[in-house]
């Protein structure tokens, strides 16, 4: 379940993601058959951990391809380190996220600075992903009506699909989420994000299922933004680690500008 | 024969010489109301174009021809390749409509002293070559402009007010690169702008033009944009057009804009303007065809035993009706001369020495310009004669009626007193 925390943090934390459930126990959510209750089951087992670990994210663009290898570590959902360990030309550079606070590291010329809010749907270093899906890491049954749309099978798996619909209240950005897990091993398959139109927006697969760190988890997820099919973001996860000591103080400006 | 017409009806305008001047001034007020008026409001288009496109634009872009509407960092003229700058930029100053050209680089980024972080749009530019191109650089208050190839930077006054930063100070540039690599380097403020233009104070930054391709993994061939200043406005069309044959089928894909169609809105403001010039004209003539019509009836009415002694003498209706409107035709003539020579004058000295109106108000923007608390006033050249015309027009048919009513005067009653 850490596993999951840290692969929001390799996500930018987007709650809206619903990123990969890893479960200890995938038994954990069994048994529950009221949707509210399944993603509640599954995003209440990840909080409160500590995780570590070690990425590569893929980005093509029309434009250019890059890969860039990343540590990161995270405290609950408040705090999350990033640091870029190659390329050479952007090693160092490390975003730290405290609260809702975002700060950047650039080590080129050895300063730091913060994100303001009117940057948050900037793209994060050139990626799919934006630094509000950093910092929005808030509960999905808190923000979200949960239903099912559909439980059976697909491609000979059985899978729930459910719908989330903000609450009229909810400070979030999509309409609506299309979210699929399998029930087997209560694994995400796909999120899809839709604007308030309801045109798709953006979707994420999850795939190469395997044990990291003694978990299962999605090892890779890509994000294809819809309107350039042809461009996505990778990330895949080669190292991760769980119940890591780490407390509030390691997420500090000093550690962001640690290139150690 | 001819001129006889017109000594009579000077002569008849002399008969009761204060209803005439009256009526002249009248005529007169009316053209000058329409040609001052036409002025102002040609000033006022002038100066919302000038400021609109010289403030920041300039009046014709040149740039890639998908580099709209996305303005993508990849979206160079010449593509990949880039072009050859330098005789690019001078080969569209060529011109003889264009009075110079700037090689451009935008880069969407931030401005940050650390602690406070600031986005907008990081122009490079040529200073050297901007300044004749557009008035941004010659509106820094404090500082001065950007050194080519030195890491500085001049920023709007409302960015230096949220970043509170000063001349001197070191600032963080960061923008994405072409490469996908995040661009980042330290520049010093060497000046703040203040145009008045929140968007522009706010949200823009200039530095020189080497130093931002750097910044953004930009090739010295790669750049966004050319712009140039075209100093007639409306040569603007066809400056572009003889840009686009310039750089031909062979050259690189470049669109070539010129501001009327970058900023249709102004060219819609102009286009109103310019339907309530003629609405001017119908209305204040409008309003004068009833003062000349009574005058002309009544100076009709009083000759009347004039015209029933040409009538009765063999005269035929003709002769009254050209009588009439020749008096009707002298007085226009008469309120032009009056006109022309009140108006033009004050036009010309309005032109030369626009009166300055802060004290009144301060400046404001529209359609994105900013407009100085001046008085502006244009030469309306083709208003001063259109607006002629119509004065004389307005007598003449001012003058139908009363000429076709003395035209039928009954000659005996009319001797006879009955």
């Amino acid at each position: 379940m850490r596993a999951r925390t840290i692969t929001r943090t390799v996500l930018l934390g987007t709650a809206l993601a619903l990123p990969p459930g890893a479960h200890s126990q995938t038994t954990d959510c069994a048994g529950l058959s009221d949707p509210t209750a399944i993603v509640d089951c599954v995003d209440r087992i990840m909080r409160g951990e500590s995780s570590q670990g070690i990425s590569t994210m893929e980005v093509v663009t029309e434009n250019w391809s890059r890969a860039m290898e990343m540590q990161m570590w995270s405290l609950g959902t408040e705090h999350a380190l990033v640091r870029i360990l190659s390329p050479r030309k952007d090693a160092g550079t490390a975003t730290l996220k405290a609260g809702t606070e975002i700060w950047n590291y650039l080590p080129r010329v050895d300063r730091t600075i913060k994100i303001p809010a009117s940057l948050m749907s900037a793209s994060w270093m050139g990626s799919h992903f934006t630094n509000d899906d950093l910092v929005k890491e808030s509960r999905l049954i808190e923000d979200y009506e949960i239903t099912l749309a559909y439980e059976g099978e697909r491609d000979g798996v059985e899978v729930w699909e459910f719908d989330l619909v903000p609450r009229p209240e909810a400070p979030v950005v999509w309409g609506r989420i299309g979210y699929q897990v399998r029930k087997g091993d209560t694994m995400p398959v796909w999120a899809r994000y839709y604007d308030e139109d309801g045109e798709l927006v953006r979707t994420m697969t999850f795939f190469d299922y395997r044990e990291l760190g003694g978990r299962l988890v999605p090892a890779t997820m890509r994000v294809v933004p819809e309107d350039k099919p042809g461009e996505f973001t990778e990330v895949r996860y080669s190292e991760l680690e769980f119940d890591v000591e780490l407390d509030e103080e390691f997420f500090s400006l000093r550690r962001l500008r640690d290139t150690r | 024969m001819k001129g006889a017409w017109w000594r009579i009806g000077w002569r008849n305008l002399g008969r009761n010489r204060r209803r005439t001047l009256i009526t002249v001034i009248g005529l007169a007020l009316g053209y000058s109301a329409v040609v001052v008026m036409t002025g102002l409001s040609r000033g006022l288009v002038a100066e919302m174009i000038d400021n609109g496109t010289g403030m920041l634009t300039g009046q014709l872009q040149v740039f890639a021809d998908d580099y709209l509407p996305d303005r993508g960092i990849f979206d160079t003229l010449g593509g990949r390749d880039g072009i050859d700058v330098e005789s690019l930029v001078s080969a569209v100053a060529a011109d003889p409509r264009i009075a110079a050209a700037s090689p451009r680089v935008y880069a969407g980024g931030l401005v940050s002293t650390g602690a406070a972080t600031a986005a907008g749009v990081v122009l490079g530019v040529d200073p050297a070559r901007e300044i004749h191109v557009s008035r941004l650089l010659t509106y820094i208050d404090e500082g001065r402009v950007p050194t080519p190839g030195q890491y500085e930077i001049v920023i709007g006054r409302e960015m230096a007010n949220q970043l509170h930063a000063s001349p001197g100070d070191e600032v963080i540039v960061v923008a994405p690169g072409a490469d996908g690599s995040l661009g980042n380097d330290l520049f010093i403020v060497s000046g703040i702008f203040s145009t008045g233009v929140t968007e522009l104070d706010l949200g823009y930054a200039v530095a020189p033009i080497e130093v931002v391709q750097e910044l953004v993994a930009l090739p010295p061939e790669r750049i966004h944009e050319i712009a140039a200043r075209v100093d007639d406005p409306w040569a603007a069309d066809a400056a572009a057009d003889g840009v686009k044959s310039l750089i031909g089928p062979d050259g690189p894909n470049a669109d070539v804009r010129p501001w009327t169609e970058f900023r249709p809105e102004m060219v819609e403001y102009a286009n109103l303007a310019t339907s309530m010039e003629w609405m001017l004209i119908v209305f204040v003539f409008g309003m004068a065809i009833w003062g000349v019509a009574n005058t002309m009836l009544m100076s009709s009415f009083e000759r009347r035993r004039e015209f029933a002694v040409l009538l009765a003498l063999g005269g035929g209706p003709g002769l009254i009706v050209r009588s009439v409107l020749a008096e009707a035709l002298v007085l226009g003539a008469v309120a032009l001369l009056f006109g022309v020579a009140v108006t033009l004058p004050v036009l010309a000295w309005w032109h030369a020495a626009p009166p300055d109106m802060s004290w009144v108000y301060g400046g404001f923007t529209m359609a994105g310009g900013l407009m100085r608390p001046i008085l502006r006033v244009e030469w309306p050249t083709s208003m001063i004669f259109i607006t002629a015309g119509a004065m004389f027009g307005t007598a003449l048919l001012a003058a139908l009626y009363p000429a076709w009513r003395s035209s039928r005067v009954p000659p005996a009653d009319t001797l006879a007193g009955r």
